[in-house]
């Protein structure tokens, strides 16, 4: 039994154009390029890649904030471009990395969370008083902490105060992207367990993108790994983290410091050049920086290699 | 022979009202790394500061002892202190972007120091920073002593950093946080670095992290801070096998560890913030979030020892 798709997103790609300087002509960054993927109702993706990678680029493009250079994306069997905004807006919600730039400092808190209702234009003042009051609730913030200014609150609280103002409309999908990057571990570990708390009861599916591997291994059902805008491994999360194929999540994995001590820094093997967006190798577009690479991996591309639940772009997996 | 720097009851407040540190004591031996671990606002980067004498205008600094090398830091005048700073003690910092001066070439940035603090020829300090630069794994270090900052990535800027920090030959080296900025890969390959170049040249290394994998792969010892005061301090071994204080406890249950993770299990995490702390604050600063806490935590807490030179601050017995 398969639940239905949630997320799916078919030959996508997004470049932009960036112009160095006054004089220097603008090049083409690549941020995605041709990735197709899907997220059952229910699920967990998780994406990881490091900074640069183009890792967010696909939040916005699921978000409509961004329109794909090719391809196509639809949130639960509807072309996300072709929605009406508000419509949009109940079907699918962001969180943001950095609550300290995402939220209005000028604005209280309640009507920060009231503003998504509000925009719809359909409900009175009492129900839309009665629904700020309940999600507030139940992302844990108090009647009191709702007339603050977001500046009074901690990083944790400004969180929740996002989490609700992204759920209030009761979307069917939301896309975190570095929700917990700006917080304290003991905060962070909070902020985790009430996103997968709300998932659970809500039914929500979640595109979670992070450059943190453990978050990632916590909160995803599945796991694609970003390297340079394409997804070059993806699957489930405990195969992933069990039996990685990929180079590169080879590296990822073995990159992260675990609190043990005695193993001292690991060698991760990867050379010091460091990926460029703008100008992406050809062949496997990981070989400059691969500990494995073979001539043929600078010249042929890797082709996708099918696995249960995902794949490797990798051609020196079997 | 006494320790290379001695801490002890540092305490440091801002304008009479936030009491940053209150009391922390440690000290950091020659050809040992000691890091100072702890959330954001504990006071960890400010007490690196106040070592350094970098305190902003309107901060206050005392301690019973403040010495490098068997000297009194305390009574220093800003001449004998500048004589130190950037000659025997250094320190790097955590943006490796906004403490390089956009303006001067890496060469120029990294030649000052030396010709500042010893008789040498422009020629002479050159060379020394071509040195530095390969050691630290940069290739083409000639390339980059003309490059400007912005040229350059975040990695390289990082290195670029720790090896201006080398260039008198310090024997103490303050690190603040000096890989969180960037990719995990990345920061795999600086710590490497640092943990060679510690024991190759028997420096002190004060490292400041929040990060506890960080801590168990490069610590001889460990000071956890909170709000301001070192609440408890052990051999990196001990701390990680049986750590004390419900704090050091409950940060260590908050760190997502890869492979060990159980996905349907909420992580560990601690409730409520930091508190906000001014002076004259009696009693435990964790008891608000602690599981332990009764009403004798309200009043001055003991020191006890478990064992060795493990220590608490907690009314709980070892």
């Amino acid at each position: 039994m398969t639940a239905p798709i949630a997320i799916e997103v078919k030959g996508v790609r997004k470049t932009f154009l960036v112009k160095d300087g006054l004089l220097s002509k603008p090049r083409h960054v690549v941020a995605v390029d041709d990735v197709s993927f899907s997220v059952p109702q229910g699920g967990v993706l998780g994406v990881v890649g490091e900074s640069g990678c183009g890792k967010s680029t696909p939040a916005r493009l699921i978000l409509g904030l961004l329109e794909p250079s090719a391809g196509e994306i639809t949130v639960e069997g509807q072309k996300i471009l072709a929605m009406d905004r508000k419509a949009r807006a109940r079907l699918i919600q962001p969180v943001f990395q950095d609550p300290f730039s995402s939220l209005n400092p000028l604005t209280r808190v309640r009507d920060i969370v009231a503003m998504p209702l509000i925009a719809q234009g359909t409900l009175d003042r009492a129900t839309v008083t009665t629904r700020v009051e309940e999600m507030l609730e139940r992302v844990g913030l108090s009647r009191e902490q709702g007339t603050r200014l977001p500046t009074e609150l901690s990083g944790g609280q400004r969180q929740r105060v996002a989490i609700a103002r992204a759920l209030v409309l009761r979307p069917r999908i939301v896309v975190c992207d570095e929700p917990t990057s700006a917080l304290d571990v003991s905060v962070q570990a909070q902020i985790l367990n009430l996103l997968a708390e709300l998932r659970k009861d809500l039914g929500l599916t979640y595109l979670f993108i992070s450059h943190n591997l453990a978050v990632v291994e916590h909160v995803a059902s599945d796991v694609a790994v970003m390297y340079l805008g394409r997804f070059v491994e993806r699957q489930p999360t405990e195969t992933l983290f069990a039996h990685p194929e990929h180079p590169y999540t080879k590296a990822l994995l073995a990159s992260v410091l675990t609190p043990e001590p005695g193993l001292g820094v690991p060698d991760v093997g990867l050379g010091d050049t460091l990926p460029d967006p703008a100008n992406i190798p050809p062949g496997c577009r990981f070989h400059p920086r691969c500990p494995i690479a073979e001539p043929r991996c600078s010249v042929e591309r890797p082709p996708l290699k099918p696995r249960p639940g995902g794949g490797v772009e990798c051609l020196l997996v079997p | 022979m006494s320790a290379l720097l001695e801490v002890e009851r540092l305490e440091v407040d801002f304008g009479g009202k936030v009491a940053a540190v209150r009391g922390t004591s440690f000290t950091v031996e020659r050809g040992e790394t000691h890091c100072l671990v702890g959330e954001s606002g504990c006071g960890k980067s400010v007490t690196a500061l106040s070592i350094m004498d970098l305190l902003a205008r309107g901060a206050r600094r005392r301690a019973q002892r403040l010495s490098f090398e068997g000297n009194d830091l305390r009574g220093l005048s800003d001449k004998a202190m500048a004589r130190l700073r950037g000659n025997e003690m250094a320190m790097i910092f955590q943006e490796p972007m906004t403490s390089l001066n956009p303006a001067y070439t890496v060469g120029s940035q990294m030649t000052e120091g030396l010709r500042r603090h010893r008789k040498v020829s422009q020629r002479e300090a050159t060379d020394r920073a071509a040195d530095l630069l390969a050691r630290v794994g940069i290739t083409a270090p000639g390339l980059r002593l003309g490059q400007f900052p912005h040229q350059l990535s975040g990695g390289l800027r990082q290195r670029v950093m720790i090896a201006m920090a080398l260039m008198c030959e310090p024997k103490l080296l303050i690190a603040d946080e000096p890989t969180t900025a960037l990719d995990v890969t990345v920061q795999a390959q600086i710590l490497r670095l640092l943990a060679t170049l510690q024991r190759d040249l028997g420096l002190g290394l004060l490292l400041i992290t929040h990060d506890l994998g960080i801590v168990a792969r490069i610590a001889t010892r460990v000071s956890v801070m909170y709000a301001g005061e070192v609440v408890e301090s052990a051999a990196t071994a001990d701390l990680f096998a049986n750590p004390k204080h419900p704090y050091t406890q409950g940060l260590l249950r908050c760190v997502p560890v890869p492979g060990k993770i159980q996905r349907d299990q909420p992580l560990g995490s601690i409730p409520g913030t930091v508190p906000r702390i001014g002076p004259g604050f009696e009693g435990c600063a964790f008891r608000e979030r602690c599981g332990f806490a009764d009403e004798t935590c309200a009043h001055a807490v003991p020191r006890h020892n478990a064992g060795g030179t493990h220590d608490f601050l907690c009314r709980l017995p070892a």
